[in-house]
């Protein structure tokens, strides 16, 4: 690939510097921005070779570059359609492919929303 | 055409961001629904637009196996972490796929092994692969939603 800098830190005129193992360590590794309403459709991914609907509001995201361990990091947000307040829970079902996600409404019960959105950090294979 | 640069021993995170940038997502009208348990609804599996445009691309995409090989790994009991990613990057990537391989070799990395491999010795198929259209356009029922028990394996070859 053309362009390629080496560097252990960035440093900045005046604001200091930075590991760059900073920058590696807290970059998402995959995420995925999707509709889980209707017939399931991604907008848009990294890292991300596709999606399972398993059920109302349960999803699952497989990733195409595999994490190192299951002991990663992975954040779900969902934006609920009208009248729905949006909550939502990883499940603790994760591999290093793949990781499993549902999203409720206000009443706690499992609900699909127009919008599902999950990045994932930690260390790749 | 983009030429896909020489990426043999790239890691496959850099060979994906270098898709990211280069190439446009392919939205792919094929789903795959199957029944991993018989006490669940029927799973649909959804490809990804980048994911496609890097399988119909070809040389970046890793072959099927070797994410087998890793899953073997996981499964051991004392597994903690990968010691064997390097197959991700340094085994020759795949060549471009069409659009119904790349659905192939989909199935075998995401669809769990027990459903693809024995998806007609039962009483019905355990997997069928459809386009979009002719699934529900509803979500009403969804958590009873099962493959039709009219459907054969002659209709689904044809």
């Amino acid at each position: 690939m053309a362009g390629k800098i080496i560097a252990d830190t960035l440093e900045h005129s005046t604001a200091g510097s930075l590991d760059t193992q900073y920058v590696v360590n807290g970059s998402a590794k995959a995420w995925v921005n999707f509709n889980g309403t209707g017939t399931i459709a991604i907008r848009d991914s990294l890292s991300v070779s596709g999606l399972v609907d398993n059920n109302t509001g349960n999803y699952t995201v497989n990733y195409s570059s595999s994490m190192d361990n299951d002991d990663y990091s992975s954040t779900v947000s969902a934006n609920a359609s009208s009248g729905l307040f949006g909550t939502l829970q990883s499940e603790a079902s994760m591999t290093t492919t793949a990781t499993n996600i549902s999203c409720y409404n206000g009443s706690i019960s499992p609900a699909d929303h127009a919008v599902v959105c999950l990045h994932t950090l930690g260390d790749l294979a | 055409m983009t030429q896909t640069p020489e990426f043999k021993g790239t890691h496959l995170f850099d060979r994906l961001c270098w898709a990211k940038e280069n190439l446009e997502g392919v939205q792919s009208d094929y789903r795959v629904v199957y029944e991993d348990s018989i006490d669940e609804c029927a799973k649909i599996l959804v490809p990804d637009p980048n994911w496609m445009a890097c399988a119909l691309q070809g040389g970046i995409l890793p072959p099927v196996w070797v994410y087998h090989e890793l899953a073997k790994d996981e499964a051991q009991p004392d597994f903690k972490k990968h010691t064997r990613g390097y197959l991700l990057h340094t085994t020759e990537p795949m060549p471009a796929m069409t659009e119904e391989q790349a659905i192939e070799y989909l199935i075998m990395k995401d669809v769990p092994q027990h459903v693809w491999q024995e998806w007609n010795t039962g009483n019905k198929p355990k997997m069928v692969i459809c386009r979009k259209e002719q699934l529900p356009s509803t979500r009403e029922w969804r958590n009873a939603w099962k493959i039709t028990e009219d459907l054969t394996a002659t209709d689904i070859a044809a």
